[in-house]
This record gives structure tokens, C-alpha cells and sequence, in this order.
């Protein structure tokens, strides 16, 4: 009887979910495979024949290839400063979480604050303009690591507190310096949190829109995001090709989600929970 | 060769004084216990010796070198973590050699030495595994040979037996036992558990609120406790403690009776003690036995049938409970009367203060 | 001995943790975020052109609530991040409910109700621009097909917002989902099982015992949600851009608007509302979420 309520129950689920969360993906391959004029249609056919490599050519050579600058920028902002958000976020939760002093509570408002307050735009565009930073690739990684640190910290100092005292004493019963344990013990103790870090920051960096329009100006300079949303006025007539963009941009997270599906899950649960 | 020389140590987090001024002298070679009460400052001690905290004040002497601002590394000590503290991402032979390759040690040398190490631990063949692949035993082994590599003047053990089962614990201690006498090293111990420190020390230190109680090697602790914090913690099942009145005071015996006892005349340092004075009278469950008439009369509240001994709970009429335990088997009944007796030399008298009065 | 010892006694060691760790994300955040984030509130008191900026009092504010257009993005923003946090606890709840009972595909659901969250905000925006057209969109083709009218889901004004928020439920609601079904598992079995020598209906178990042992969950997906609902920006901008005309814009709309006409002080006074209005909705509303309870 359960059995039965349990099966009749996950087909109906699967069907739902189905209709709800895959069509629309379904829509976006369809849609990539089309030329242009059953494109215009945009229904929920199956494609008059193979375009997808045309499209994708068509796409990338755009606006004299600005696809590949954008994935190269976007590629570049990621990497850079998820590795630095990395290092800076476990060094200042391995310290707030072994250390006690008054400063930590100071410490964890900025942090909680972080979180919640939205960035100041213009008077960050300002500043940046003032350090000569605006509309380039090094100052928009810094902002991506400003706005991302509280994060990753609430991430790092939930696991550092669980990485136990002991260790850190025994290594310097061993004659460990400070950076020693650091990076020979805690470091690398930290690894499962730092796949989800990794995972977790990258996602969101890549597919950040907001700050990029902002603070990153400028063909030069795209981003994915920016290329995409650049191209829809381009594409206007051209689903095929606008939606072939998106299944592009849509192959990293794709890619990132069947191999770290657990970690991404563990670690946004993990970061919201103790947030 | 390093003794050990503690001057009126003291520590202090903000304005809460947790040891309050410990003066201690440990031979080279000795093995001293620390023992009290959770609480009660002797694993703060302990790691103050091991540099892991800063000495708030006074003087910490290792061998001839002052270490009050020496770092843990220079102090020539090793230490052996309650919860084994092995690095869980290194395998047995990397945990081992951690400290030689921090201090730069050249490899051949480290290689022999933690081999040397291992093989006194025998377990040459745990060296490739992880501590996550290790039974309890196995852990605390890897913990002791993390020590020993590193060749120190001073071992220092924190509760190091208190997460291994009942069987492995008594095991282990008496591999520590016999590491001592190969080693010949100073060794610290800090333990809650009596046992440990009664069959392990050369010397107890019992602490209590940051005061060193009574230092003595464990037997004269167990016949001549110096207060009554000692003799309470000293002896298991616990001293049974009386408030009595003084009725009579002699040369070297004071005569004391209260609601539950009879008078009786007990072997007493009897310096300033005068009639009418209350103090506390303490037998420990050993000591007392059942004759026809006696100078303790209760109802038996519980009776516990060892076979070989039997314990008993007799409350007595003026409220408190006492333990007796009898050699050999009674048949005793809940609800009855029974009277206890003693013999005066194996009690001890506490004043005011509760400062024991041994008679000299 | 005593005077030699002196010295060495004051001598403090280097601690284990020492404080330059945190200097690398101090200099960053402080200089990134927390600067700029002080200096909004002068700016905000300013007629600015980034070169020169004229102390006006609070004009831009006064402006703020004096525009419909701007009131109405300040209405649009509450009512977009209740609208979308709500959907998200109710939703999030029942969908992991599902995911944690006996059923059948869980590990094919988990993930095809997860996958969105990491997906492109712009590219769904896009998909969900073409899909919500009021002739040509699949949605509403589909809808006619059982014999539906289906509504003008981004061109209507009354609907508009309604739409995006909608979009950002189907975005969100994975991560509210893996949120709750960590706070289910973590309630202990024998709560259950007490519930169930008591005699509880299944409804009775819900309401008694999973909806307040799951509070800390619900507590974080509200506070999460609700704080992103306020600030959201991208999912409109690729959808609407705040229209039709104003219908749709939020705070964060209406920043970026102001920025782009050249209007930098009214820009960041808005960012100031913002900040002011997040302050003022989610802190007593995490105080209320996090209350102490008896039997914690």
C-alpha cells in the first residue's frame, strides 16, 4: 500500500518537475539547434534539421570574436579571485575562530554586514576611478573578493571550529610557527571546505551580472554575462542564435554541477545555516 | 638532566585567578602526578609548563634554564594530548617525524630515528597507515612515539588514558610505567582518576581552586592525608566524615562523641585543641567493621553483595549516610539497625580549619 | 638570577594566531566596501558628477518620496521580496517533505530542482522573456491548448512584477529546498516515534513537530530570500528593465536608472533607501525568527 502511494506519488513528481524545471532547458538545446527562421517561431518543436555548429560559430564570431574575449575575461576574473578569496577568507577564519578577544564581535557584525548591505555603487565607481581601477580586470576582481569574503569566511571559521585545538598544540609542541600550522596542519585539514569554496564562489562569480555592468565597462573588457546581454539587442531577430549563448554560458555550471553536485549542496546549505 | 623548579606560579584570565601560586620541585627522572578535581587548575598547570600558556606570574625553572617567555619548541619537552591530537592528514610515519623535519633534521637521521621510536612502541607496521585507520590503542601509541622521538628532558601527559576503554586503559598504563624506567625521563601527568596516579607516581601533587593541597608519594597521601579536601579525594569509595565535639583532651588523644557516635578516645595532635571545640571526625569504609556492640549505630538504607566484600549505606540518626565496606559476605537487610566499629588509630581527627591532626 | 629573569618575564610570545592574518581581506573589504559605503552616506546628501559634488541637504530623499515613480519602486521591492521569499518557505517546505519521504526518482528530483540555482540569472531572464510572451510564448500556447487565455505576463503592468518574482521563485526555490531538507534530517528520529506512541496524525507530526523543530531552517531561507528579493536587480534588468513603464521597477532598478541618466547623488540616496530599508525590514525580522525558544 505504501509501496504503491510512493510510486504513483514519484511519478507524479517526476512528471511535475518535469514539465516545471527540464522543459525550459529542453526549450534553450531545441532552440540552439534551429536556424533562424524556425527559431522565430519559438515554440517547442523539434529542430528542421542540424544547425548547432553553425549557431556556435555564428556566436563566437560576433562583434569580431567577442565571445572568446569575454570567456577568456570571465575565465581570469574567476580563477584570480576565487584563489585569493581562498587564502584571505581560511586566514582570517582560522584566526576568528582560535582567538577570542573583544575585537570579534566588531568583527562578525562587519561580516554579518557584509552579507546583508548592499555595495555603495557610485561611490564605489568613484574610488575606483580615484585608485585607477575602474574598467579593469584587476579592480573587479577585487571586488569580486571584497563582496564575496563574508562568506567564505562564515564557511571557513564553521569548519576551522571543528578542526580541534589539540592539533594546533601539538604542532607547536612539534616547534611549529604560527605559519606552519597554518599552512602544513590547518590548511590542508581544510580541503573538503575549500572544493566548496572553490565551487560555490566560482558559480556565482561567473555568473555575476550586476557587478560587472557596473564596474566593468567597455567591449574590451566583457564578460559572459555582459556579452549575452550585449547580444540581445544583436540577436533580436535571431533566437537561434540568442539561445545558443545561453546554452554556452549555461556549460560551465552544467559542467561544475555534475562533478561537485554534493559539495555545492553540502557547502550552501552549510554557509546559509550557520550564517 | 632536567628537574623541574615551579617558583609561586600563578595565571590569571582578565581578573579570574586560576592557579594561585604553586611552588613545586620535581627531580630529574621523577614521575609526578597531577591530580584533583575537574576545575581545579592541573591541566592549566600543565600547559603552562609546556609554553601553551603564558605564565601570568612567578618563576618556571626546566633544568637550569628560566622558561617563563621561552617558547615550547626551546623547553625541551614533549607532550601526549588527551585526544591523541594526531595530525589526521599525515600518515604514522610523518606524524612522527613532524617535529624533526620542522627542525630541519636531515632525513636519513629522521628516518632512523622514527624507526628507532617505532620499534620500542612496536608498531613498525602501522608506519604507512593513517591515524583514521588506527584503533584508540594504536592512536595513543603514535602519540607517545610523536613524544619520545624528540628526545626530551620532560614528558608531559594530559589525561592521555582517559579516552581508551577500561581494559586498554590499564594496558596502556603500564606500558607508560615501564617507558619510564627505559627512558628515565622526567615525566608530568595530569589524571583525574586515582588509580592512575596512585600506581603511576613517584610523587602526587593533589590540587584544588589553583592550590596545591598536599605533595607525597601516594601511600603516605592514602595514611596521612593533610586536610580533609585530600582525604575526601584520596580513597575510594570516599573517607566518611563526622562532626564530633571535643569531650576530653589527653597528652597525645582527644576524646570526641557527637549524636552518632560514642565517646571514644582518638590518637590526635592535640596542640590547641580545648574542650567544647567541634571537629570532624573521618574513617575511611575500610576501616570500620561489625562487632557485637559498637560506636556507630544507623539503619542499613542499601546493602551491595560483592561476594568477597560487602558495602554498605547506613544512614545515621542525626541524617548523614556513611559507607562501610566489610570484608567477606553479610546477610544483611535493608531497614535494620546496625552498629559499626573502628579502631581509634585508623581515624583521624580534622580541626576547624580542616588541617588533619596526626598524632607525631 | 631575579634581575636577569625580569626581562625574560615581560617578554611576551608571539601568539599562535596572530592578527596580520587578517590584514590581506581587511585592506580589501575596508577599502572596496566598507569605504564606499560610509562615503554613500555624504553623497547621498549631494548634487554629484563624480568631479564635483554640491552639498543639498536631503534633496535627493525628499525627491525619493516625492517621484510616484520612485515610491513605486520602494513598494515594488517589499512586496516583490515578500512575494518571492514566501513562495520560496512554502514551496522549499513541501518540496523537501517530498524529497525526504519514501519516494521514488529522489536523487533525479534533488538535482533537476537544484540545477537552476546555478544557472546564469541573465540567461534565465532571457528564456522566461521568450516564454512568457503573451502571443508567441510557449506558456501561454500551452495554456490555450486546454482551453486557457493565458495573461499578458510581462506586458501587463499589474502582472509584471508578479512575473519576475515568479522567475525568481523558480530560480530559488532549489536552494530553499536543500536549506530545508538539511534541517529535516536533523531532527532526531525519536520525536517521531514519541509523536507516534502518542497517538499524532501525520498532519499532527507536521505542525507539532517538524514545523518548529525546522525553524532554524525556515529562518534562514526567509532571511536569505527576503534580503535578496530586496536587492535584486539582474533578474529584472534582463526580463522587464522595470517595465512596462515603471510597473516593475525596484530600488535597485531605479538606482542603476539614476546612475546611467548621470544622476550620481539621487543614485546613491536610492542606495542608501536600500540599505536603510534592509536594516529596518530584516533585522527585527531575524530577531523575530531567531528568538530564544524554551526548549532550545
Amino acid at each position: 500500500m505504501k509501496q504503491r502511494t510512493s510510486i504513483i506519488g514519484g511519478f507524479a513528481a517526476i512528471a511535475a518537475t518535469f514539465v516545471v524545471f527540464v522543459i525550459p532547458f529542453l526549450f534553450i538545446i531545441l532552440m540552439a539547434f534551429k536556424d533562424r527562421q524556425q527559431s522565430a517561431l519559438r515554440d517547442f518543436s523539434w529542430p528542421n534539421g542540424f544547425h548547432l555548429f553553425d549557431n556556435i560559430f555564428e556566436v563566437v564570431k560576433t562583434r569580431n570574436w567577442m565571445m572568446i574575449t569575454a570567456f577568456i575575461n570571465s575565465t581570469l576574473i574567476t580563477v584570480v579571485s576565487v584563489t585569493l578569496l581562498i587564502v584571505f577568507a581560511a586566514m582570517v577564519g582560522f584566526v576568528l575562530a582560535r582567538r577570542k578577544t573583544r575585537f570579534n564581535g566588531l568583527i562578525e557584525f562587519l561580516i554579518l554586514a557584509g552579507l546583508m548591505i548592499p555595495p555603495a555603487v557610485v561611490p564605489t565607481i568613484w574610488l575606483l576611478q580615484g585608485l585607477k581601477l575602474f574598467g579593469t580586470l584587476h579592480g573587479m576582481i577585487l571586488i569580486e573578493v571584497a563582496y564575496n569574503l563574508p562568506f567564505s569566511i562564515i564557511l571557513y571559521r564553521a569548519f576551522i571550529a571543528t578542526i580541534p585545538r589539540e592539533l594546533d598544540e601539538a604542532a607547536v609542541i612539534d616547534g611549529a610557527r604560527p605559519l606552519d600550522v597554518f599552512f602544513r596542519i590547518v590548511l590542508p585539514l581544510l580541503w573538503p571546505v575549500t572544493v566548496t569554496n572553490i565551487v560555490v564562489q566560482s558559480v556565482g562569480i561567473f555568473n555575476d551580472f550586476t557587478n560587472p555592468l557596473y564596474y566593468l565597462p567597455g567591449n574590451g573588457n566583457a564578460t559572459v554575462q555582459l556579452t549575452l546581454y550585449n547580444f540581445q539587442s544583436q540577436f533580436s531577430t535571431a533566437y537561434n542564435l540568442l539561445f545558443t549563448n545561453i546554452l554556452l554560458i549555461t556549460i560551465p555550471p552544467l559542467i561544475v554541477f555534475l562533478f561537485f553536485n554534493r559539495q555545492i549542496v553540502a557547502g550552501m546549505t552549510a554557509g546559509a545555516v550557520k550564517g | 638532566m632536567a628537574g623541574l623548579e615551579l617558583k609561586s606560579l600563578h595565571k590569571s584570565y582578565g581578573d579570574v585567578p586560576v592557579i594561585k601560586g604553586v611552588d613545586l620541585t620535581v627531580e630529574h627522572g621523577e614521575f609526578v602526578v597531577f591530580v584533583g578535581p575537574s576545575g581545579c587548575g592541573k591541566s592549566t598547570l600543565l600547559r603552562m609548563i609546556a609554553g601553551l600558556e603564558d605564565i601570568t606570574g612567578g618563576e618556571l625553572w626546566i633544568g637550569d634554564k628560566l622558561c617563563n617567555a621561552v617558547e615550547p619548541r626551546d623547553r625541551g619537552i614533549a607532550m601526549v594530548f588527551q585526544n591523541y591530537a594526531l595530525y589526521p592528514h599525515m600518515t604514522v610515519y610523518d606524524n612522527i617525524g613532524f617535529g624533526l623535519k620542522l627542525a630541519r633534521t636531515p632525513k636519513d637521521i629522521r628516518d632512523s630515528k622514527i624507526r628507532e621510536a617505532a620499534r620500542i612502541l612496536q608498531m613498525e607496521h602501522l608506519l604507512e597507515r593513517k591515524p583514521g585507520q588506527l584503533s584508540g590503542g594504536q592512536r595513543q601509541r603514535v602519540a607517545i612515539g610523536r613524544a619520545i622521538v624528540r628526545k626530551p628532558e620532560v614528558f608531559l601527559f594530559d589525561e592521555p588514558l582517559s579516552n581508551l576503554d577500561a581494559a586498554l586503559r590499564v594496558d596502556t598504563r603500564m606500558e607508560i610505567s615501564k617507558l619510564h624506567q627505559d627512558l628515565g625521563a622526567t615525566m608530568i601527568y595530569v589524571t583525574h582518576d586515582q588509580i592512575e596516579a596512585m600506581t603511576l607516581a613517584d610523587k602526587i601533587v593533589v590540587l584544588n581552586g589553583g592550590v596545591v593541597q598536599q605533595v607525597g608519594a601516594p601511600i603516605e597521601l592514602y595514611q596521612r592525608p593533610a586536610n580533609l579536601f585530600v582525604a575526601g579525594f584520596i580513597g575510594s569509595p570516599k573517607m566518611n566524615f563526622m562532626a564530633v565535639t571535643v569531650d576530653n583532651v589527653a597528652a597525645n588523644a582527644v576524646t570526641v562523641s557527637g549524636k552518632d557516635l560514642s565517646p571514644v578516645s582518638i590518637p590526635a595532635d592535640v596542640t590547641g585543641l580545648t574542650l567544647g571545640d567541634t571537629v570532624t571526625l573521618g574513617i575511611r569504609p575500610h576501616a570500620l567493621t561489625i562487632p557485637t556492640t559498637g560506636s556507630v549505630v544507623g539503619r542499613i538504607n542499601l546493602v551491595e553483595r560483592l561476594g568477597n566484600e560487602t558495602i554498605v549505606n547506613l544512614g545515621l540518626t542525626s541524617g548523614i549516610s556513611w559507607l562501610a565496606v566489610l570484608d567477606g559476605d553479610h546477610n544483611l537487610a535493608t531497614g535494620q539497625t546496625l552498629q559499626l566499629a573502628f579502631d581509634p588509630t585508623s581515624a583521624v581527627i580534622f580541626d576547624g580549619e580542616g588541617r588533619a591532626r596526626h598524632p607525631a | 638570577m631575579t634581575a636577569a629573569a625580569a626581562p625574560a618575564l615581560k617578554a611576551q610570545r608571539r601568539s599562535l594566531y596572530p592578527s596580520w592574518f587578517y590584514a590581506p581581506a581587511a585592506v580589501i573589504y575596508a577599502v572596496l566596501f566598507l569605504a564606499p559605503t560610509f562615503a554613500s552616506l555624504y553623497f547621498s546628501l549631494t548634487r554629484w558628477s563624480l568631479s564635483s559634488a554640491v552639498f543639498i541637504g536631503f534633496e535627493n530623499f525628499a525627491q525619493f518620496f516625492r517621484e510616484p515613480f520612485l515610491i513605486q519602486g520602494l513598494v515594488n521591492t517589499v512586496v516583490y521580496a515578500a512575494i518571492s521569499s514566501g513562495l520560496k518557505v512554502v514551496l522549499g517546505m513541501l518540496l523537501a517533505l517530498m524529497l525526504t519521504s519514501q519516494i521514488m526518482g529522489r536523487g533525479y528530483l534533488r538535482s533537476v530542482i537544484f540545477f537552476p540555482v546555478l544557472v546564469s540569472t541573465v540567461g534565465v531572464g532571457m528564456t522566461f522573456t521568450v516564454l512568457m510572451h503573451p502571443t508567441n510564448g510557449m506558456i501561454n500556447e500551452a495554456l490555450s491548448l486546454i482551453g486557457i487565455k493565458g495573461p499578458g505576463w510581462l506586458v501587463d503592468p499589474k502582472l509584471a512584477l508578479f512575473s519576475v518574482a515568479l522567475v525568481d521563485v523558480w530560480k530559488g526555490v532549489g536552494l530553499a529546498t536543500v536549506i530545508y531538507i538539511a534541517g529535516l534530517v536533523a531532527i532526531p528520529k525519536d520525536y517521531y516515534e514519541a509523536a507516534r506512541i502518542d497517538g499524532a496524525t501525520p498532519l499532527q507530526n507536521f505542525f507539532y513537530v517538524t514545523l518548529p523543530l525546522s525553524r532554524p531552517a525556515t529562518a534562514t531561507v526567509i532571511t536569505l530570500s527576503f534580503i535578496g528579493g530586496l536587492r535584486t536587480f539582474d533578474l529584472i534588468w534582463a526580463m522587464t528593465k522595470g517595465g512596462p513603464g515603471f510597473a516593475s521597477d525596484t530600488v535597485a532598478s531605479v538606482i542603476y536608472k539614476q546612475y546611467q541618466a548621470g544622476f550620481y547623488g539621487l543614485s546613491t540616496a536610492g542606495n542608501v533607501v536600500l540599505f536603510i530599508l534592509i536594516a529596518v525590514l530584516v533585522v527585527p525580522l531575524t530577531m523575530f525568527l531567531n528568538r530564544k525558544q524554551g526548549f532550545e
